[in-house]
């Protein structure tokens, strides 16, 4: 069909043809959220009349910022989201030393133990956790969204491949200089394991940021309530509010989009370890 | 440096120094912050919805009567059985809409993504984005697309459908908000999937005079197969486990047409209070993603996929 064409003919064609073909998905993807966008800039006088705002009014974000509890959210989201993911480093580092590093009686059914949490849903034991923390009284508390997620599976796997490319004999040398393991862990391996430890973080800030059904269960006041949960009660009652959440589903999401933007390439590492979760 | 007299080097063999107390301990104390977070929150509560599972409970979970198996006859035969066989019927079309649907986006952006082309690094930064999007936040979004008087989709359809509770529309609605947030990952795992076909196979193609699609058919889909399979029994997990979607814009309705197996879980433990028929109703998803999982493992072991 274009066999008339040179070969740098033909490859400009091609590009013009690629381009066609992901213009209508990019903008796909990209709808709902600047559909969002558009909402919530939107004039409130002009939600229910006009398909596209005449104006800028940024005053839901201000109200954002000032009538509702969505930044007290925010901080809450961030205690969570750093003390998750700064405690699954420990963790998980720790664990994966072990496993890499040590020699030790019951080695590989302990992590057969671990390799056996991945089959379970969290969905599945989240009743009876549920009725534990309630038992404890930790409801409405910051320790309620944090201890149970200190430690997973996927963290221990994802650095565990990592120290596994690590040569033995560095921690050979390193026992014959009299280095005990506690500081081999901190001062060798830790340093040199930055970029596992970098997407472990990224994926876990993020899923922390992004949970829901948990918070959902265990709090009850804006107190220690995470964003998800309270962009969640904002309603769109009337043209103001509905203005008003969609500026909050933006503030929102701009943490998130941040991390994915500037942790790309972390992010997609973890998330490809995590996956086999699912 | 290196110190010849260091006694671990003239001892050869296995006839090393003998370890101390703390030297067998260490490793476990190594493993103690892991193992604690998972028997406290894993392995325990796991036990515990077992044993719920054969009680009644009271008001506040607390297991007040023997019931043997009784839950379990009652959800899958008795007295809830109409509600939870409805759940997974939902449930299984769902996923199906989900696994499908994700995958041939993420098919089709990878495949797309592939030459060079003006704007290729924007596109593939959006497709793949959908991973950052809170299922929360994205619902939230939903809610105003679906909207039925200024809603995006009614507007570019001209109708003034109510889409999250229209029987019929409300379940492949939900599908489709799903699909959007699986997107991103199903492009990620592809197109590395792709990226890992050896170029030669192309080449030998190329000169034998193969075209675009004998390509496709004969290089990319088989050796993609592999991929293709993982990345659908993750988007099956996945869907599984759906809830946030459901709860924020169809609580399950309309008459449980979008009641999916997790959200119908939450209902039964936190709307009715009855604690022992949602354990029994979450053993039963633990072992459908317990199977499910394992089919996949056979199938990897197997590893023929021409």
């Amino acid at each position: 069909m274009f066999q008339s064409l040179t070969r740098r003919q033909r490859e400009a064609l091609l590009r013009v043809g690629r381009v066609c073909l992901n213009v209508p998905f990019v903008v796909i993807i990209m709808l709902p959220l600047l559909y969002t966008l558009m909402m919530s800039v939107k004039p409130s006088n002009e939600i229910f009349t006009r398909f596209f705002p005449t104006t800028i009014d940024l005053i839901s974000y201000r109200h954002v910022f000032t009538k509702t509890a969505i930044p007290r959210f925010i901080l809450n989201s961030f205690i969570v989201a750093s003390a998750v993911t700064l405690g699954q480093m420990i963790t998980c580092s720790m664990a994966a030393f072990a496993f890499s590093f040590l020699e030790f009686r019951g080695r590989n059914f302990l992590f057969l133990c671990i390799l056996a949490t991945m089959m379970v849903p969290w969905e599945a034991t989240i009743i009876a956790n549920y009725l534990t923390v309630s038992s404890w009284g930790w409801r409405d508390t910051y320790h309620v969204l944090i201890i149970p997620y200190l430690c997973s599976a996927m963290g221990i796997f994802l650095l565990r491949q990592n120290y596994l490319t690590f040569a033995k004999e560095l921690h050979e040398a390193a026992k014959l200089d009299g280095c005990n393991n506690w500081r081999f862990l901190l001062t060798i391996v830790v340093p040199l394991a930055r970029p596992a430890l970098g997407a472990l973080g990224a994926y876990v800030f993020l899923n922390t940021w992004n949970q829901y059904f948990w918070p959902l269960l265990v709090t009850d006041s804006n107190r220690v309530r995470t964003v998800q949960i309270g962009i969640s009660q904002l309603y769109d009652a009337d043209s103001e509010q509905i203005g008003l959440m969609m500026a909050g589903v933006v503030v929102v999401i701009i943490p998130s989009l941040s991390i994915f933007v500037f942790m790309q390439k972390q992010l997609i590492n973890g998330l490809m370890a995590g996956a086999v979760k699912g | 440096m290196v110190r010849f007299s260091h006694k671990s080097l003239l001892r050869s063999g296995p006839r090393r120094r003998k370890k101390t107390l703390y030297e067998h301990i260490e490793p476990y104390l190594f493993l103690l912050p892991a193992l604690l977070v998972f028997g406290i929150f894993l392995y325990y509560p796991f036990v515990k919805t077992v044993y719920l599972s054969l009680f009644l409970t009271d008001k506040f979970g607390q297991a007040k009567l023997f019931y043997g198996l009784q839950n379990y006859y009652d959800i899958l035969f008795g007295k809830y059985s109409a509600s939870f066989l409805n759940s997974l019927v939902v449930t299984v079309k769902f996923v199906v809409m989900v696994a499908t649907g994700g995958l041939l986006i993420g098919l089709a952006t990878s495949l797309m993504t592939v030459g060079k082309f003006p704007g290729r690094t924007f596109s593939t930064a959006i497709y793949a984005m959908p991973i950052a999007i809170a299922s929360a936040a994205a619902a939230m979004s939903f809610r105003m697309i679906l909207h039925p008087s200024i809603g995006l989709l009614n507007a570019s359809l001209g109708t003034q459908r109510a889409w999250a509770s229209d029987p019929v529309w409300a379940l492949p609605i939900m599908a489709l908000l799903t699909i959007w947030l699986v997107s991103g990952i199903n492009f990620i795992f592809i197109g590395a999937g792709l990226r890992n076909i050896p170029e030669e196979l192309y080449e030998s193609a190329s000169i034998d005079g193969a075209g675009y699609w004998r390509k496709f058919f004969h290089i990319t889909l088989p050796c993609l197969s592999p991929t293709l399979f993982f990345q659908i029994i993750i988007n099956i997990i996945n869907a599984f486990q759906s809830f946030t979607q459901i709860r924020l814009i169809t609580q399950g309705g309309p008459n449980e047409a979008t009641n999916v197996i997790v959200y119908s879980i939450y209902l039964d433990a936190f709307r009715n209070f009855r604690f022992g028929s949602a354990a029994a109703r979450s053993i039963i998803l633990f072992l459908i993603i317990l199977v499910i999982t394992l089919i996949q493992f056979k199938m990897e072991k197997r590893s023929v996929h021409y």
